[in-house]
């Protein structure tokens, strides 16, 4: 089966002071056509890496794609030209990102920023640009479209600057949305409106949506699967309900445990449940990343990496699972 | 922007030129001896009468308060003193220098900004680039060396190796009576030099700056939002990115205005350019105080203008200025 | 966690991280050692080569390298341009020195009252700072030490008042940034006084930028006095590397040697000093370096 967007073996490296450390080891995840993908995590864990690889923003040097394939259609990413890339951003495949604080420019108004957008992939002039742009705000939920449209991005809220980076992104209808944590810099009231102006474009547009955050209630609200991720590793991959309601992985058991009562809310920086944190990329060790954090840890997790596998209810990559004794 | 706050910067910026006025005032008191003989000037040879003129006019002989008011009171109808070196009117000295040391400070200003600018971006490009290297090493050779020693060493690369350009002076001689079109031409190849002279200085700190600016711009996130709408690298240099690193780069531009004209200074001696720089430099060795004194109000002056200039496109650069007062 | 992120995390002194990034850049350190040479060069170099460099010894213009007594030849009147070059060091490093003391102390001053007392005491302050900037430092300093009559002193006097208002700026801006910070808020709940908060507790801690400025001031100073004698305003009686270059630029076209060595000793100076600062600045501000 083939999907839309298809992530297979990706590799990232990243030269950093203390060597060559491996940002994303070996991650596979895929999206389809009105799809929602969650990709949940703590910081650090790879999300956002994975996010600016499938847009080919990764910064290079240090940054590099070390293997694997970003595949869109069929077509792989790892292979295309920058002008190809610069084709498809915006176009085909678009980018919401977590702080609308400073992810708009400055010194442009915001019609003429979206414009902008418009004109970089339709062959349309300035002038209808700007109505787009104008009739995208009126799509966002942005009241008197046409008066904001003029406004600079320090005129306007968190809240309306978000409206505006997703009125933004899918100007240009893309087949593929990643949303990195768009919600965290914004208040709760605000939140909750802005996932149903997502899950509306997704039903206008089709838009398959990767939804990066370590929210595990808008997890539950939004996606239709989950990809847990930990220190550069996919490590439980299945149905959202699967994943919330019978988590395999201890790592993943823990995440669904912080969420408190009614399953709504952040995740807080350190997991209660979870004592430590993510171990530095640059000391990962041969065995399994969370070892050091687990208590189901076995001898042979700290020598042998665990495999994304199947064992009884979903894939999950932890020997103890594997060997049953969860 | 709102007239109200360009009506306040405008009177700011009186208020400081009649500092300026009284600080004139003060100094020529300082002076050690008779302020009359001061003003005279000590190379004058003044005669007793002329003293007596002096004394009368500035009212020497009144209270402190009384003298400080009649200075004001002329400088504001325009009475600047007499230079009795040059035996004219300070404000006609200075009426027929001003305009080429605006000439020269403009012109060495828009080619630093220009050039070091363009400079600056392409090394931003790449921050370990060889054109980064040189920006900085460059930088660092502009600021350590005297602009009048470049100076000196250009007229004699440019008047016996290859003279192209001429080394002295505003205007040929020869073309004094030629048509307007070929003195405006003669005038600018007589430019060439000294701006290129006191903006190379410039040139090499705009370079460096901007390219720090850049660098820094260019790492915010909503240049990676242009990338990730697919926009070209030019367009995020030269669009996106050097609009918001330009804020520094202009408030660095006002600040430098003055040191600009102190560059002048020396620029226009060492050029034989005839601006205010040159009278400047004539009326100190001369110790011809008025002219001294109606020199540096001037190139005050220019400062404070330049100022309420660079606070103006400041305010049109960055729209979050725009409309607060 | 293992011992290894331990050792990633270890504080270290502030000065001692900062001398060891210093230790290992190179610009900086050849800066050190040019400066050095330069400045025993000007001290010493009169042991071995005595000669009054106002003193006529020989045809004027004469080109350097061609008579060994005097290397680098002679100016318009004949006078020696080694003596004059080793003696008219001096006179520049010190006025560069002591007007950058004058300025770092009346910059410090005004910015750390501005910073600390705000309101009504900055406003007035920045006004006098505004207003210092309005005037030409080059020309400002002219119209001062002619009134004064120049002497090594008065130029030094007149390059510090001319030129404190960016110290004054960057020490404000300092201040303003550290003056709410816990460790001062603490001082102040026990008790301690203003003079005290502000000349022990924030200035040491605003010290690494007004070092570097500092550095780059003693630059600017030199330059300055250069310039100054270069007009003809620099002390009459005292041989420097501006008078130099003033005294034959008249023969420029006739003998490029009597203003290129002072003119590249000048440039050479100031080039040492600003390695020297570039290099406390980004020994004192590691992320800036790894632009």
């Amino acid at each position: 089966m083939t999907h839309l967007l298809q992530i297979e073996d990706l590799r990232v490296t990243f030269n950093t002071r203390y060597g060559e450390v491996t940002a994303l080891d070996g991650i596979s995840m895929h999206v389809s056509e009105g799809e929602t993908l969650g990709v949940v995590g703590e910081s650090g864990c790879g999300k956002s890496i994975t996010a600016l690889s499938v847009m080919g923003l990764i910064p290079s040097p240090p940054g590099r794609m070390a293997g694997g394939s970003i595949r869109l259609n069929g077509e792989d990413l790892t292979q295309a030209s920058e002008a190809r890339m610069r084709e498809l951003r915006g176009a085909e495949m678009a980018m919401i990102f977590q702080e609308p604080m400073t992810s708009l420019n400055p010194v442009f108004t915001v019609g003429d920023q979206i414009a902008e957008a418009i004109m970089l992939h339709q062959n349309v002039s300035r002038d209808q640009a700007f109505r787009d742009a104008i009739a995208l705000l009126d799509r966002v939920g942005i009241p008197s479209p046409d008066v904001r449209a003029r406004d600079y991005p320090h005129q306007l809220s968190g809240g309306m600057r978000q409206r505006v980076m997703i009125a933004m992104a899918v100007s240009c209808r893309p087949k593929v949305l990643i949303a990195d944590e768009p919600t965290t810099a914004l208040d709760v009231t605000v939140q909750a409106q802005i996932f149903d102006l997502l899950y509306e474009i997704q039903r206008d547009f089709g838009s398959a949506i990767i939804l990066i955050t370590h929210d595990m209630g808008a997890i539950s609200e939004m996606a239709d699967r989950v990809a847990v991720m930990y220190a550069g590793r996919v490590i439980e991959e299945a149905r959202a309900d699967d994943v919330l309601d019978h988590p395999q992985h201890p790592y993943a058991r823990g995440l669904i445990s912080c969420i408190p009562a009614l399953g709504k809310g952040d995740l807080p920086d350190t997991l209660a449940e979870i004592p430590g944190v993510v171990p530095p990329l640059h000391l990962l060790g041969a065995g399994c990343a969370f070892a050091d954090r687990c208590s189901h840890r076995l001898a042979r997790c700290d020598s042998e990496q665990p495999r994304l596998i199947a064992h009884g209810h979903h894939p999950a990559a932890c020997h103890a699972v594997e060997e049953g004794r969860i | 922007m709102t007239a109200s706050f360009l009506l306040r910067r405008i009177g700011y910026g009186l208020l400081l030129m009649l500092g300026v006025v009284v600080l004139n005032f003060l100094l020529i008191r300082l002076a050690p001896g008779d302020p009359a003989v001061v003003i005279a000037g000590e190379m004058g040879g003044a005669t007793e009468e002329m003293l007596e003129s002096i004394r009368e006019e500035y009212g020497l002989n009144k209270p402190l308060v009384v003298q400080l008011g009649i200075y004001v009171g002329n400088v504001l109808t325009g009475n600047l003193g007499e230079s009795f070196f040059f035996n004219q009117p300070v404000a006609t000295l200075i009426a027929q220098r001003i305009l080429p040391t605006i000439l020269l400070v403009v012109t060495a200003q828009v080619l630093s900004i220009l050039i070091g600018v363009f400079l600056g971006v392409l090394a931003a490009r790449k921050p370990n680039g060889v054109m980064s290297a040189f920006v900085s090493v460059f930088a660092t050779i502009g600021y350590a060396v005297p602009v009048f020693w470049t100076g000196i060493m250009l007229i004699i690369l440019f008047a016996s190796v290859l003279p192209i350009f001429p080394v002295e002076g505003m205007q040929s001689v020869k073309l004094r009576d030629a048509n307007l079109f070929v003195q405006m031409l003669d005038i600018l190849h007589h430019l060439a030099l000294p701006a290129f002279t006191l903006a190379i200085i410039y040139l090499a700190q705009y370079a460096r700056l901007s390219r720090a600016s850049m660098l820094e711009v260019l790492g915010s996130d909503y240049i990676r939002t242009a990338k990730a709408k697919g926009a070209s690298q030019r367009t995020i240099l030269f669009k996106h990115a050097l609009r918001n690193a330009a804020l520094p780069i202009l408030t660095v531009a006002g600040l430098q205005f003055g040191n600009l004209i102190s560059g002048a200074l020396l620029v226009e001696t060492v050029f034989n350019w005839p601006g205010m720089g040159r009278l400047a430099f004539d009326s100190i060795l001369r110790r011809d105080y008025p002219t001294i004194m109606g020199v540096l109000f001037f190139a005050s002056a220019m400062v404070v203008i330049a100022n309420i200039l660079t606070d103006m496109s400041y305010r049109l650069a960055d729209p979050r200025l725009r409309g607060k007062g | 966690m293992s011992d290894e992120t331990r050792t990633t995390y270890k504080a270290e002194s502030p000065a001692l991280e900062a001398w060891r990034m210093f230790r290992r850049n190179i610009p900086a350190l050849v800066g050190v050692v040019l400066l050095t040479v330069i400045i025993l060069a000007t001290l010493y170099g009169t042991f071995f080569y005595t000669g009054d460099p106002f003193e006529i010894v020989w045809a004027p213009h004469e080109p350097p390298g061609v008579t060994p007594e005097f290397p680098l030849g002679t100016d318009y009147l004949g006078r020696d341009i080694i003596a004059g070059m080793l003696t008219g060091g001096g006179p520049t490093l010190a006025v560069g020195a002591v007007a950058a003391a004058i300025t770092m102390g009346i910059g410090i001053a005004m910015g750390a009252l501005a910073g600390y007392y705000g309101g009504w005491v900055d406003n007035l302050l920045m006004r006098v700072t505004e207003f210092f900037q309005v005037l030409p430092a080059l020309l400002f300093a002219m119209v001062l030490v002619t009134l004064l009559s120049p002497s090594l002193f008065t130029i030094a006097f007149a390059i510090g008042v001319v030129s404190w208002p960016q110290t004054a700026r960057l020490t404000r801006a300092e201040f303003l940034k550290i003056k709410n910070l816990e460790y001062v808020t603490a001082a102040r709940a026990i008790g301690a006084r203003d003079k005290r908060i502000i000349w022990t507790v924030i200035l040491p801690n605003a010290l690494p930028p007004l070092i570097v400025s500092a550095t780059l001031t003693v630059g600017v100073a030199i330059l300055f006095e250069a310039g100054l004698s270069f007009l003809g305003l620099g002390d009459p009686n005292v041989m420097s590397w501006g008078l130099m270059i003033g005294a034959n630029r008249e023969y420029i076209l006739d003998a490029w040697w009597p203003v290129t060595f002072p003119g590249l000793a000048i440039f050479f100076t100031v080039f040492a000093v600003s390695l020297i600062g570039d290099g406390l600045n980004d020994a004192f501000n590691p992320k800036l370096r790894e632009r």
